[in-house]
């Protein structure tokens, strides 16, 4: 938080604002579920080394999905906190897309998630950058410099199964044909979106976003021989519907809150 | 951190398989465990220091992981990693701190206060006021 | 621009002379010469030589401290799930990923003694080495993280400080780094406790027990007195304190802690004998503590299974990456 919450309000119109609450909502949602689910690595990865490795990655997408809480609380100035949009939910309001919404799987879900993530998320980031509303913006700006470690590590990681053998290779083969078609899921279209990019707030449309991500991932995918991710499915329902993998941790993640709401932990 | 990289194409020196270009063109070749030392600079300008070592099968994982062990807390600046297996070591004491009088190389083998006085009474001089060292 | 006349020598004498143990010689006068140095507080580095006993000994010594910290992960990442605030969240996880930092600290140090990686976890998993009791212990409540980052970590700590002295250099710089680091630790640990302890009627009620059963744990933590001069370990000057001091070293800054929040201790006993200038307590259970460090602790077997568990669904990547199964230098 780096300015009062009156003057963050500043110039938002109320069709505006109503874009960047369903925008912050998904971005955090999805920072949060990816954390959550990377975070079952800790202590169990492949590698001691890289135990630690996928840890600071999900501790990232955590701290980035509590300055975007931040970020919602401060627009909805309504008393609620961070933890509080970020915990006091049913499952079906959150609003974190389809791709990350299934279970932490293998380590080849896992790599494959996170590439189809991180490389989405850094088209969807790269269309905010420098956009009109200056606390997002700042924020973008922050983000996007820690996720260039995340694509490198990824990557790296793609690259090794992709090469490694048979086993691996028909892993990651599985994890994609698993993932893939949920891949676009990260550029569903937003109520609200259309003020956001009258606004400058978002450069282009999310679906244009889109594009600019396929180009971008095309050439190593091709080098690598792992198929372009399809056209998503039921487009409009990328963030709606939840499954059970996602009940089941939001069970877990709100447990010792649910003991008592009112206390401070 | 030095050039800002388009977030999508990453290409910081040392940290991608492209970058390093040691990828042969079919794909990823397996190597073995092998441990890299660490060697970290703590501020700027400061030495490189040696800090520990990790347990990577490349130079590029090498580099991801001596970030993890060695700046999570953003405590280096900067961070090299050497493959244990290319590092050269001298530690004889023979040969790092031979015993014979070196005292030409250092300045306490120069003890000259007795000489100076005598130059001085030869001279008629005084000893130099000692200098002003706040300025 | 100094005044070189007014230098004093600035360049130390080398103090390191030939040292006699790496010279060619026979066992017993390398032996002497070896003790000889380590007794006066000499360092010993991974490349020189070394008696058997030595190095066996801070082999032991470092690798069931490794297999702690890995294992003493498993019982608060059952709670990384579950932290009831975005802050405790990523307090806990940043925690647990230190643990896991030095665990390969420390199996850097023990690997580097000639014991590969892949053997220390066979023999961890198989139950041919051990780890420290406080690990095989359940955590049942959110109470149970607070109490085990507060007090766990500062028995650990009390111990570790003592470490950064050892002997054996290398082990001694990674415990400076440990130091360091577990700093942060304790203090989340004692956040968690003070705003239970401040919180509802609910929240000091869960405090309170979840220290009744850490309690004994912890006071078994240090291991059984030992005789001064019959301890090996301290004679190589492995470490420097016995056991007790380093029990007397905790009681004396936590108990006074624990009773400042109004928390009471399931010993009745513990009280400070002003005159000896020591702390009195019941005798812990050294037969609870054999049973457990022996794997029969009540989440002994599950963690251990857990862990041979996912390193078997994992073996698959390390192929992947590597040209030999499981191969390392």
């Amino acid at each position: 938080m780096t300015t009062t919450s009156a003057s963050i309000l500043v110039g938002l119109d109320a069709a505006v604002r109503a874009g960047l609450d369903a925008l912050l909502l998904s971005m955090a949602d999805d920072e949060f579920v990816l954390g959550f689910s990377d975070s079952e690595w800790t202590g169990i990865a492949p590698l001691l080394e890289e135990d630690v490795a996928m840890t600071s990655l999900a501790l990232d997408e955590l701290g980035h999905a509590r300055a975007l809480y931040e970020l919602l609380a401060d627009l909805r100035a309504d008393g609620r906190d961070a933890d509080a949009i970020a915990y006091d939910r049913e499952p079906a309001e959150y609003r974190h897309c389809r791709l990350v919404d299934g279970g932490r799987g293998d380590w080849a879900d896992t790599i494959a998630r996170r590439y189809l993530y991180d490389t989405a998320d850094a088209a969807r980031l790269a269309a905010l950058d420098g956009g009109a509303w200056a606390p997002l913006a700042q924020l973008v700006a922050k983000i996007r410099r820690e996720e260039r470690y995340h694509l490198m590590h990824v990557g790296a990681w793609l690259e090794r199964l992709a090469g490694g053998g048979d086993e691996a290779r028909g892993r990651l083969i599985a994890a994609w044909e698993r993932l893939a078609p949920n891949a676009a899921t990260v550029f569903t279209p937003l109520p609200g979106e259309a003020a956001l990019v009258a606004a400058g707030i978002l450069a282009v449309p999310l679906a244009e976003a889109e594009v600019r991500w396929r180009s971008a991932i095309a050439p190593a995918l091709a080098r690598l021989e792992l198929p372009m991710p399809p056209v998503t499915a039921s487009p409009d329902c990328g963030r709606l519907e939840r499954s059970d993998a996602f009940r089941w941790l939001w069970g877990e993640f709100t447990a010792v809150r649910r003991l008592d709401p009112t206390a401070t932990w | 951190m030095g050039p800002r990289c388009d977030p999508v194409s990453p290409e910081c020196r040392g940290m991608t398989d492209e970058a390093v270009g040691d990828r042969a063109a079919g794909g990823y070749e397996r190597g073995v465990l092998e441990p890299f030392e660490v060697f970290r600079q703590e501020k700027d300008g400061g030495p490189m220091v040696h800090g520990g070592s990790v347990l990577a099968p490349d130079p590029v994982l090498a580099l991801h992981y001596a970030r993890e062990m060695f700046s999570r807390r953003g405590e280096s600046i900067r961070l090299w990693v050497i493959r244990r297996a290319d590092v050269h070591e001298l530690d004889d004491p023979d040969l790092l701190a031979p015993p014979l009088d070196r005292s030409y190389r250092k300045p306490g083998g120069y003890v000259m206060r007795d000489k100076l006085a005598a130059a001085r009474e030869r001279a008629g001089t005084t000893k130099p006021k000692a200098r002003d060292r706040s300025r | 621009m100094t005044d070189p006349l007014a230098l004093d020598p600035v360049l130390p004498r080398a103090e390191r002379q030939r040292l006699p143990f790496n010279a060619e010689a026979t066992h017993s006068e390398r032996f002497d010469a070896f003790e000889a140095h380590v007794v006066a507080g000499g360092k010993i580095e991974a490349t020189d030589w070394m008696p058997d006993e030595y190095r066996m000994a801070v082999l032991r010594f470092v690798e069931m401290h490794a297999n702690s910290e890995l294992m003493g992960v498993l019982p608060e990442r059952e709670w990384i799930m579950r932290a009831p605030t975005l802050r405790r969240k990523l307090a806990l996880t940043a925690k647990v990923q230190d643990e896991v930092g030095h665990a390969q600290l420390l199996y850097r140090v023990a690997e580097d003694l000639g014991k590969p990686r892949e053997a220390m976890f066979d023999d961890l998993l198989a139950g041919r080495t051990k780890f420290h009791n406080v690990f095989h212990y359940p955590t049942k409540t959110w109470a149970d993280i607070g109490v085990i980052a507060w007090l766990v970590d500062a028995a650990a700590i009390v111990a570790q400080q003592a470490l950064r002295d050892s002997s054996y250099a290398p082990y001694a710089r990674t415990m400076q780094k440990i130091c360091w680091e577990e700093s942060v630790h304790i203090m989340h640990g004692r956040d968690v406790v003070v705003t239970l302890a401040a919180g509802t009627p609910a929240q000091r009620e869960m405090l309170q027990e979840a220290l009744d059963r850490w309690w004994g744990p912890l006071m078994q933590m240090h291991g059984p007195r030992s005789d001064r001069s019959k301890d090996r370990d301290l004679h190589w000057r492995i470490k420097a304190k016995t056991s007790e001091e380093l029990r007397q070293e905790f009681l004396s800054i936590y108990v006074p802690r624990v009773w400042e929040l109004g928390l009471t201790l399931p010993d009745p006993e513990p009280r400070l004998d002003e005159a000896a200038g020591e702390w009195r307590y019941s005798e812990p259970d050294w037969a609870e503590l054999r049973t457990v460090v022996t794997n029969h602790g009540p989440r002994s077997e599950e963690r251990l299974e857990f862990r041979r568990l996912a390193r078997a669904e994992t073996a698959w990547v390390r192929d992947a990456i590597l040209s030999a199964p499981s191969a390392a230098a």
